[in-house]
């Protein structure tokens, strides 16, 4: 066995005796990339930061090694840790957007980093970076050495940190989620950068993520944690074909699948059972058997498809624009628009689920925005049952958005912190006057908190207190609140992990079966929107570009963009 | 940038305008007769309405006005002697008769007391106010950023209690009471060893040489005036460091190396400043009209002492003088605040 670049041995991190890791150990071989694999809260994070000794208070190594080429890193005194970070060791993180300081250049951020490490001229390091950004692939790297972050997309940003992270030539570089915030294609190439990176360098990589379908692209081992420990580790081909742990298997089948329908996503608990004392009880399960189980016979869709297209049409969308002022001259007038929905036309039937799909900027929140008028389109006619919506007034307006609810992103902003979940959800039945009185609102409320898998006695805690997915589970209950026929979702799940996605989904395709909802399903994510709609369409620089039902647009796609999109997404390799 | 730089200023001359109004038309309700307030109680009738006619107040309100609007507007219409008798101007037009444009130093009429051009009195004043507000918020600037970086980065250590306690006695003291407190302390009681008086301007009379410089008078006065924005800067530049010390690039700047300390100055303190900016040009433009109270208990010749100095006399021409002197100075500060928001943070595109 070759000798290993990282050892990390028996190592517990605890925050204020908590422990988020406990006692985890893992080699790192030189020139492997190492996948971590887990749902947030797994101890994933915490293990890297741990390993660059930058934990955060009251984070403490409180157990086990971290020996780095035979060096225990914990034993370090904080000046010698000082000089191996950036240069032996390095890191990206998940948010581009946020991880660079938005008051430098980029170039200078960049020779920063080496004129730390190296003893070189500006000069010289200057140059160093002008090559480095050709290496990372950023177009035109003269401009965007004197560029700020602001003025660069979320891709571009990305590249930059990595040229900062490899810019002194680190022996092992840890990639926490460098791709979770960006979209599918941008995610592709910046999975083929690293991948080709790493080995013209030959250096190690931990690469942190979510995603399975995301190791399989990159890594070649890959450890899955769970609850601070690591329930398996081996190499890719052998985990995602004979997966032993039974939350593997979860975290491998809850994707949503291109190549079949299903009744619902598999979950982790169609796995193991986990009892209050928190020990895991495996349910005799096989990753293949179940999904072939769940999986929708052909005439049962093909009957679902013909059932509505006999349905009258719910909302009817007629040559929309919304444009904004790019540009003003001196008195005000317009110079240029910003077309982010530019003439787009389309129509929902009853009950049925339209998927929009595209990448960051392509118009599709504002066009979800303006179907409530929440954005005042600039031209266009929105028919909602048949009556023109665009001219309503404020009040009737009020009325109609009973009817038709918003889910947004994060369940994090989109909850007030200071009122409790009974409250939030009880709240639109008051202003709208249902139930007659608080009492019965207040049974009704407990009810709906039933409905979405939460427990009635939640109705008096605070948000702070709910993961994710719960609080993303409670702002559906909000919704559900007004009775509404049809429902928005606007990138409902981009925020969550994606064994947590499934449960949310699998709670959207119930309450579908439930009350019969009308979805528009907005989301930059192909698969998820292949697996709920039942039509799809694909939206690009505020313009439709191709739609058609769901499966067909994903077999058959016709435009190269269409054909791009799908290409960029992980592909399932275990079925 | 220009256009911005034309939008602010146009609002700025709109604030100006209200506040002309604003100014003129309260100072006429006010009782009290401005001849007699010239010539004193014995003057007689004949005299009395000579004032009157060249204060135009024989004129209907509306005119009187115009008339100070156009004696306030730096390009403006006059009589060739009215210019000469009381304007310091270049002629731009000769029109019919004797009548001239001209452009010229805002003409804010003469004091009732003495007859002194206000113009001359307060650009006299402006000297002594500008030197202690610089000084004030020079002291208050550096200090508070030193304290409010120590307090965030050792927080929650006696350093940081410490820093918020003293600024929070800081922010409670009114500046009067502080005033008489350090004019005793250090001026009286500790005389000897200071060296320093309990009054005493930037000009000092010496009988030999006439006006001399003395800066020493200025230490006690700069502090006094700087101890509620150095309290204020202390705070917001703490908690505006805590929230920046938590983002992500701070991490990113820990991830490639850097030692704390450049870590602190380089990447965070930049990103800390924006409220501190708003706070410290606030101050300096609030300072900038006049410390009344500090400067009326140093006996510091300032704006500040000019306004109350007339206040106690009725005298209307050098209050209205001080009012919109100082509206003017809110109105530039502002606009090179926002000027300076754009050199910080190039998000902020002008």
């Amino acid at each position: 066995m070759q000798q290993s670049l990282l050892s990390i041995q028996d190592l517990t991190v605890s925050f204020a005796g908590n422990p988020a890791v406990n006692g985890i150990s893992l080699d790192i071989v030189p020139g492997e990339v190492m996948g971590i694999v887990g749902e947030s809260g797994s101890g994933k994070s915490v293990t890297a930061l741990a390993i660059m000794r930058l934990l955060q208070q009251p984070g403490r190594i409180t157990g086990g090694k971290l020996l780095y080429q035979g060096i225990n890193l914990p034993e370090l005194t904080e000046n010698e840790m000082r000089s191996w970070r950036g240069n032996e060791i390095s890191m990206i993180f998940q948010e581009p957007m946020t991880s660079l300081n938005p008051l430098h250049t980029c170039g200078h951020q960049v020779m920063e980093a080496i004129l730390l490490h190296k003893k070189i001229s500006r000069n010289e390091a200057r140059e160093q970076t002008l090559a480095l950004f050709r290496q990372v692939r950023l177009p035109d790297p003269e401009l965007l050495m004197h560029r700020y972050p602001h003025q660069l997309s979320g891709g571009q940003k990305q590249r930059v940190m990595i040229a900062m992270a490899i810019s002194c030539g680190p022996r092992l570089l840890i990639a926490d989620e460098p791709t979770t915030a960006l979209d599918v294609t941008v995610q592709k190439a910046i999975l083929g950068l690293l991948r080709d990176l790493q080995q013209q360098t030959g250096m190690s990589v931990i690469f942190i993520t979510h995603d399975l379908g995301v190791i399989a692209e990159i890594a070649d081992r890959v450890a899955v944690m769970y609850k601070g420990r690591i329930v398996e580790e081996g190499t890719v081909t052998q985990l995602f074909s004979h997966p032993q742990h039974p939350y593997t298997k979860g975290l491998l089948s809850c994707r949503p699948p291109l190549d079949k329908r299903l009744y619902r996503l598999p979950v982790t608990r169609d796995f193991m059972e986990v009892d209050p004392s928190g020990n895991i009880i495996e349910k005799p399960q096989a990753v293949k058997a179940l999904v072939n189980s769940l999986e929708i016979p052909e005439s049962i869709i093909t009957g679902r498809a013909t059932f509505l297209a006999k349905q009258p049409p719910l909302l009817e969308v007629e040559n929309l624009h919304t444009w904004f002022p790019a540009r003003r001259n001196l008195f005000g007038k317009v110079l240029s628009w910003t077309k982010a929905v530019n003439d787009v036309s389309f129509f929902v039937k009853e009950g049925e689920t339209m998927g929009l799909v595209g990448e960051s900027g392509c118009g599709k929140t504002t066009l979800g925005r303006t179907l409530l008028r929440l954005q005042e389109p600039t031209a266009g006619s929105i028919r909602y049952k048949g009556k023109e919506i665009t001219g309503l007034s404020r009040s009737s307006m009020r009325e109609l958005r009973k009817d038709i609810q918003i889910i947004f992103q994060d369940p994090y902003s989109s909850l007030n912190p200071r009122s409790t979940v009974g409250q939030a959800i009880l709240e639109p039945m008051q202003v709208h006057g249902m139930h007659g009185n608080d009492r019965t609102r207040r049974e009704k409320v407990k009810e709906l908190l039933a409905k979405v898998n939460l427990l009635p006695e939640h109705y008096d805690r605070y948000p702070h207190e709910f993961s994710g997915g719960q609080r993303q589970r409670i702002v559906i209950a909000r919704a559900l609140a007004l009775e509404p026929s049809f429902i928005i979702c606007d990138e409902s799940v981009a925020a969550l992990d994606v064994s947590i996605q499934a449960q949310v989904l699998n709670l959207l395709m119930q309450l579908r079966e439930e009350f019969g909802f009308t979805y528009i399903f907005i989301s930059h994510d192909l698969s998820v929107v292949r697996f709920i709609s039942d039509r799809m369409m694909v939206m690009n620089k505020g313009k439709i570009e191709e739609a058609g039902p769901a499966a067909q647009v994903y077999e058959h796609p016709q435009s190269p963009y269409t054909k791009q999109l799908i290409e960029s997404i992980p592909k399932n390799i275990y079925i | 940038m220009f256009r911005f730089l034309l939008r602010k200023l146009s609002y700025g001359l709109l604030v100006l305008l209200g506040v002309v109004i604003l100014v003129f038309f309260l100072f006429n309700v006010l009782p009290g007769d401005p001849a007699r307030l010239t010539l004193g109680q014995r003057a007689d009738v004949a005299s009395l309405e000579n004032v009157r006619k060249e204060l135009h107040l024989d004129k209907p309100v509306p005119v009187q006005f115009f008339l100070y609007l156009n004696d306030l507007l730096p390009i403006s219409l006059h009589s060739k002697q009215e210019a000469d008798a009381s304007l310091n101007y270049i002629t731009l037009l000769h029109f019919s008769g004797d009548r001239i444009l001209v452009l010229k130093t805002p003409y804010l009429r003469r004091s009732y007391q003495g007859k002194k051009d206000v113009w001359e009195i307060l650009t006299e004043a402006l000297p002594g106010t500008l030197v202690l507000a610089v000084a004030a918020m020079l002291f208050a600037t550096v200090v508070g950023i030193a304290l409010g970086i120590l307090s965030a980065v050792k927080q929650n250590t006696w350093m940081d209690s410490g820093a918020v306690f003293a600024s929070v006695v800081g922010i409670s003291a009114p500046s009067f009471f502080m005033g008489i407190v350090v004019a005793y302390l250090f001026g009286f009681v500790l005389s000897d060893y200071t060296g320093l008086h309990m009054t005493g301007s930037l000009f000092d009379t010496d009988p030999f040489s006439g006006r001399v410089l003395s800066l020493r008078n200025l230490v006690l006065p700069a502090i006094t005036l700087g101890i509620r924005p150095l309290a204020i800067i202390v705070q917001l530049t703490r908690s505006a460091m805590l929230d920046v010390l938590h983002q992500d690039y701070i991490r990113t700047a820990y991830a490639k190396g850097l030692p704390a300390r450049a870590v602190i100055f380089g990447h965070a303190l930049r990103n800390a400043l924006n409220p501190v900016i708003t706070a410290i040009t606030g101050w300096f433009a609030e300072l900038l009209a006049g410390a009344f109270f500090v400067e009326y208990i140093f006996g510091w010749k300032g704006i500040g002492k000019v306004t109350v100095d007339a206040l106690e006399k009725f005298d209307f021409p050098v209050l209205m003088g001080s009012v919109l002197f100082t509206a003017g100075i809110f109105v530039v500060i502002n606009l090179l605040a926002d000027l300076l928001y754009s050199i910080v943070d190039p998000r902020i595109k002008l």
